[in-house]
């Protein structure tokens, strides 16, 4: 009875048993794709897992994470990862706000302006690293090529080999780069903003630049919110471009997070070690969105 | 696998019920092997004919070729992700003198003891620093396909036109490309072109001068023997040729294939670089350099000896590969006189056996290697180490930050050996 009693139910299902049921494929997949291999990550860190050791396995409980803490390099690395998101975030929503309300004006042809605005966005990120590490090359690049037509200096400046002008050559690159995708998403913003808005602070006589502050940004912002979240979340795993431009270097003066990770476990052959690491940067960036997701839920 | 296996066996069955005994072994021994042969440096168009040369003794062999990476370090990332999933797709693979270690160390490699013999008996006929790399643990971990070394080339032309002999130190050398250059008055020709810039190549830089004073890095067994003193001024010995004007400033910035195109471009009086340069040197089209340059041994340092960094390639089976005996096979035939000699007369691939170097066909096509099977012999290969990943890394990062200025020799040589400290003991 028992038996005919579950195929009934299951032929004919309570509302609550059909939920689960819709909700079981969606659920064991993404168990599959993300639960586990996060928690595959979380079990890994709290081993000696390297392959140069012949593959022995041993557990060693929180002594990767005691190493971490007392890491030269990670701090290194996490204090460069800051760094570049927090110029990077900032600098990619200015010159986005700006592009984009370029954009918005009322060109008699769009499509160039778009055209022009998604390029770089559409570039794969490690082209534009190594597209801008030719620009800054000491010998052959274009950057000093136009240095030294305009100001002649007696030794050419080698952007790449010095820690901070490769930091901030860097920074301009990751900038050009995703300014573009900000400027998307303000666009976006920007055209749902009703014209009336305008006409009527127009009629009460405001200047060009109380409109700016006093409509536009106030109506930005639930716009300004997600494109900060995409890009802050993704400036924090940044690998591609400082990899390409200088490998971290020179020393490790340009290295981030993902890239020690990637160092420690693709060329170390440390997975333990690069699990706990990935560990602290899975951490560093969930506490930045549930900081920004905080803000959202108050702001909207 | 089992499929197969099985569908193997019924058709067997089936065949010798037929009478068919002999083609039904021959299929029954049918194998695909796949081969991951390297970059464009390692000549894969060449491999393949001698991957067609075995295929057309051994009708029951095919091979298909695999090519990637055009330096080692992407070459050992690929592999390293391929072989860490364990993946049965690739049987042999190509890898630099620097792997086997740290391959058969992860348990990635095949010992071939079982398929080819005694490790002793089987490299005896190679080059010492060949017989040695290869052996793991006691095991053949992979057997030599081709060698190489760094060579110093120079412009044979302008050393004659100013009287300045082949400079026997470093010192000398860069006293002699001082000379030229002033007297040649251009200002883009360098004395000297090295890698700098953060490459597997740049693991040489740093052992070139250190070496020369007849120092060593490690001892056999892998532990660290380094003399900070003598690392010290070694690295310094190439600040104070970049204050004298023979290395160029940017020289953190320069790559292996940077020297090549500036000496081909006649922008350079001396040049540190493999032995495929050679061939780019005096065939490429757009070289400017041809019939004008001159081989070497490398300098040492005063009071010390000539060294130069081993390299070379060695074909590997993998641990996971599925065809392990006829994957065997192929290696034997691959790393087998024929083979090198073949590779030596298509395409100036040093050879791993001495007699090659001396054989007549081999010296029509490539003089210089006379030559050059003494500088390999006398040469010294890199630190064999089950983290070479690691070593290489840590060398390679902090020589190009000295070279580039952001620390100095000293702080440098510190860095190298406490980060390293823990991994070669």
């Amino acid at each position: 009875m028992a038996a005919a009693s579950t195929f009934d139910r299951l032929r004919d299902p309570s509302e609550k048993t059909l939920g689960i049921m819709l909700l079981a494929p969606a659920f064991l997949l993404l168990a599959l794709i993300v639960v586990y291999p996060i928690g595959k990550l979380i079990w890994n860190s709290f081993y000696d897992l390297r392959l140069s050791g012949g593959g022995g396995i041993k557990f060693v409980g929180i002594e990767n994470y005691v190493l971490v803490f007392k890491d030269p390099d990670f701090w290194n690395a996490a204090k460069n990862t800051v760094l570049i998101t927090l110029i990077t975030v900032p600098g990619a929503l200015v010159i986005g706000l700006g592009l984009a309300m370029l954009a918005n004006l009322p060109f008699k042809r769009k499509w160039p302006v778009r055209l022009a605005l998604l390029l770089p966005w559409a570039l794969p990120l490690a082209f534009a690293g190594l597209i801008f590490a030719w620009f800054f090359h000491t010998e052959y690049g274009v950057v000093n090529d136009v240095v030294r037509r305009v100001a002649a200096p007696a030794e050419p400046a080698m952007w790449l080999l010095r820690p901070n002008w490769a930091f901030a050559a860097i920074c301009l690159t990751i900038i050009w780069k995703t300014s573009s995708f900000m400027a998307l998403i303000l666009l976006a913003g920007l055209q749902m903003i009703p014209k009336s808005l305008y006409e009527a602070a127009e009629v009460d006589g405001a200047s060009k630049w109380q409109q700016f502050w006093q409509i536009t940004i106030p109506m930005l912002t639930p716009s300004i919110i997600v494109a900060l979240i995409f890009r802050t979340i993704t400036a924090l795993q940044t690998f591609d471009i400082p990899y390409t431009m200088t490998k971290g270097g020179p020393g490790n003066s340009t290295e981030t997070l993902a890239m020690l990770i990637h160092k420690t476990t693709i060329d170390y052959l440390d997975v333990g070690y690069g699990s706990t690491l990935a560990v602290c940067m899975f951490v560093l960036s969930m506490f930045v969105t549930a900081f920004y997701l905080k803000r959202i839920g108050r702001n909207a | 696998m089992i499929r197969r296996t099985s569908l193997t066996a019924l058709m067997s069955a089936v065949a010798l019920v037929a009478g068919l005994g002999a083609s039904a072994t021959a299929y029954a021994q049918q194998v695909t092997l796949r081969v991951f042969s390297g970059g464009a440096n390692q000549r894969p168009d060449l491999m393949r004919k001698l991957f067609d040369q075995y295929q057309a003794k051994n009708p029951n062999v095919k091979v298909e070729i695999e090519t990637g990476g055009a330096t080692s370090e992407l070459q050992r990332q690929y592999l390293s992700t391929v072989l860490n999933a364990k993946d049965a797709a690739i049987d042999i693979y190509l890898i630099d003198i620097v792997n086997p270690a740290q391959y058969y160390g992860a348990g990635w490699l095949e010992p071939l003891d079982a398929y080819l013999g005694k490790p002793a008996d089987v490299l005896k006929p190679y080059l010492p620093v060949y017989s040695s790399s290869n052996v793991v643990d006691g095991k053949i971990a992979a057997m030599p396909a081709f060698a190489d070394a760094m060579f110093m080339y120079y412009r044979k032309d302008l050393l004659d036109k100013h009287g300045v002999k082949e400079p026997k130190t470093w010192d000398e050398l860069s006293a002699a490309a001082a000379k030229i250059q002033k007297a040649e008055g251009n200002p883009n020709l360098q004395g000297l072109s090295i890698q700098g810039a953060p490459i597997e190549g740049a693991v040489c830089t740093f052992l070139l001068p250190y070496w020369g004073q007849g120092k060593e890095f490690n001892d056999a067994a892998g532990k660290m023997t380094l003399d900070k003193d003598a690392a010290t001024k070694g690295l310094g010995t190439w600040l104070s040729m970049v204050d004298a004007g023979v290395i160029k400033k940017n020289v953190a910035e320069v790559k292996t294939p940077d020297t090549v195109n500036e000496f081909k471009a006649g922008q350079v009086v001396f040049a540190i670089n493999w032995g495929f340069a050679w061939d780019r040197f005096k065939d490429d089209k757009d070289s400017t350099v041809q019939g004008k340059v001159g081989v070497m041994p490398l300098p040492a340092m005063a009071g010390g000896k000539s060294a130069t960094c081993v390299g070379g390639w060695q074909w590997a089976v993998s641990a996971f590969s599925k065809n392990k005996a006829a994957a065997a096979g192929l290696v034997k035939h691959l790393s087998s006189p024929e083979s090198s000699k073949f590779l030596a007369v298509e395409g100036s691939l040093l050879p791993v056996y001495q007699s090659v170097y001396t054989d007549a066909d081999v010296n029509k096509t490539a003089p210089w290697f006379k030559e050059a099977a003494n500088v390999v012999i006398a040469g010294k290969s890199r630190p064999m180490s089950k983290d070479y990943g690691q070593v290489s890394d840590v060398i390679r990062t902090t020589t190009s930050a000295v070279l580039a200025r952001t620390k100095t020799p000293a702080e440098g040589v510190t860095e190298i050996e406490s980060r390293l400290a823990r991994v070669m003991r």
